[in-house]
């Protein structure tokens, strides 16, 4: 599988490349930010995690059967669920099961759809189609998903009043929690929003730059650029909107009261 | 002076606790009673008042009756029905709630008071409405204020406004939590006056939660007095308050920081 049109990079390559970690390092500790260990240990953990990646997909690739490709997407899915978990304080209830749910839905729907129907290509688990494109749609959805999440739940925290005022004048939880479902969700989908609008202009987009430097043709990349820049809007959109719809009624009893916090 | 063994006025009883209990479950894992054995009746055309000091179980009190929060022991009846039986959006407009901090949704005065109509799915009525000018006069409020910013209004403007709103809905009973405790003095008066002709015009039971002392001695018919979770007094509050019967309502009534404005 080696490509003529690709420089491979040896290690040697990679350490000039680290020293631009380093560089960061140092202007970190020039700035006394306190962050250099985390700087560092992250840079520690991304050369680790892709190294042992790398080895996986060698591997996955190597067996070409669909069982180890569906357990490499369970696990992303996992570490996904794991990832939008650590990052919010203060999480909603039952956070695990509804958001949980919610990437596999709307992650594992908009993969297959888009790898089926959009890119058809056989055999439908083929890890060098599937791994990367569920790779890059879990990843964008994971950030819509925390986002979803955090600000249902802070939305929740801060219209208290607003949400009990209006049970007091008989709207149903739906109605009363109206307002912070829309916000959550609006905060959900606004980076993915901002993105496509500046995708081409601001930054080359790293699939795009990832086909480019392998030797595809431009106007190749670009079409796989577009059609999985739809699919990770569709795969925020649809995770999204499972988590607040879910969310929000953890919030509440079956008799449309606001569970105390 | 236990208003159950008093007899009926005539008027059938609307709002009725009977041994009703709260018990909350601390982190330690340990029961802690909030509201313990309540009884007492609220009667169309009375206004009860209960007072008390702060967290002595007033507003969990008060969240019971419209179901905001559930008990965890005892019933509420609302005529002579089990409100746990009824369904909690058609109760809650059967039992209006003007919260403590009066709270206004964004937009106009008017748009706040078709809110009630929009959350029952119902066609709002029209600033020139029979219902919005009946529910402007009742809480006397003009209107040439209908189009203004609602969030504009002043301390005691927007708790009339949160009074009007909660009155769209032809309730039969309104519930107060803490009224008056963000107003002044001639605010305070003012509401108090609203409150007893609405309780009577609109043949309302009215229960108000306060700990503010001027509502007991002006407005209130039956008074409650809540210590610990438990009704230490209750009857006719002008009597109670000039004969209090137990010690510890006479210490409350002689503490200073009785009148403080409380957000309990």
């Amino acid at each position: 599988m080696n490509n003529p049109h690709i420089i491979p990079l040896d290690v040697i390559q990679l350490v000039y490349a680290y020293a631009l970690i380093l560089l960061s390092l140092a202007l970190a500790r020039l700035q006394h930010i306190g962050h250099e260990k985390q700087l560092l240990w992250s840079s520690i953990r991304m050369l680790f995690q892709l190294i042992a990646v790398g080895y996986l997909l060698h591997l996955v690739f190597a067996v070409n059967s669909p069982l180890p490709v569906v357990l490499m997407l369970l696990a992303m899915a996992g570490f996904s669920l794991q990832v939008a978990g650590s990052r919010i304080k203060k999480r909603m209830p039952n956070f695990y099961r509804v958001v949980g749910s919610s990437i596999i839905i709307g992650c594992g729907g908009v993969t297959f759809y888009f790898c089926l129907l959009v890119v058809g290509y056989s055999p439908w688990f083929d890890p060098r189609y599937l791994i990367p494109l569920a790779g890059m749609i879990f990843g964008n959805a994971m950030n819509g998903a925390s986002l979803a999440a955090e600000r249902l739940s802070s939305e929740m925290h801060e219209r208290r009043e607003e949400i009990e005022c209006a049970l007091s004048l008989g709207a149903t939880s739906r109605q009363s929690a109206g307002e912070a479902i829309r916000n959550a969700y609006s905060a959900a989908l606004r980076p993915t929003i901002n993105t496509m609008a500046a995708t081409g202009i601001v930054a080359l987009p790293g699939m795009m730059t990832g086909q480019i430097l392998s030797g595809t043709e431009p106007i190749i990349a670009v079409r796989y650029q577009i059609a999985i820049l739809c699919a990770i809007t569709g795969a925020v959109a649809v995770t999204s909107f499972l988590i607040v719809q879910q969310g929000y009624r953890r919030f509440f009893t079956d008799a449309h009261q606001l569970k105390r916090e | 002076m236990d208003m159950n063994q008093q007899q009926k006025s005539g008027n059938d009883p609307l709002v009725e606790f009977i041994d009703v209990g709260v018990t909350k479950l601390s982190p330690a894992g340990t029961t802690k009673a909030i509201l313990d054995r309540i009884s007492f009746t609220a009667r169309q055309g009375e206004i009860t008042g209960i007072i008390g000091a702060s967290g002595s179980g007033k507003s969990t009190l008060i969240r019971l009756c419209n179901r905001l929060d559930d008990p965890s022991e005892g019933t509420i009846l609302l005529n002579g029905q089990n409100i746990a039986t009824i369904d909690p959006l058609l109760l809650r407009r059967k039992i209006a709630m003007v919260l403590q901090k009066p709270f206004m949704f964004e937009g106009t005065l008017l748009e706040n008071l078709q809110r009630p109509f929009l959350f029952r799915n119902m066609a709002p009525p029209s600033a020139g409405s029979n219902e919005i000018a009946r529910v402007l006069d009742l809480v006397q409020l003009s209107s040439e204020m209908l189009d203004r910013d609602a969030r504009s209004f002043s301390g005691g403007e927007q708790q009339r406004v949160n009074l009007a709103r909660a009155l769209v809905n032809h309730p039969e009973v309104l519930l107060l939590d803490e009224p008056t405790s963000a107003l002044d003095r001639p605010s305070t008066a003012r509401l108090a006056s609203t409150l007893s002709n609405i309780c009577h015009s609109e043949h309302l039971v009215i229960i108000v939660v306060t700990h503010d002392l001027y509502l007991a001695e002006h407005i209130v018919n039956h008074l409650i007095y809540l210590e610990e979770g438990q009704i230490v007094e209750q009857g006719v509050g002008t009597q109670m308050l000039a004969m209090p019967q137990t010690t510890t309502f006479r210490n409350f009534l002689a503490k200073p920081e009785r009148e403080q404005k409380s957000f309990s």
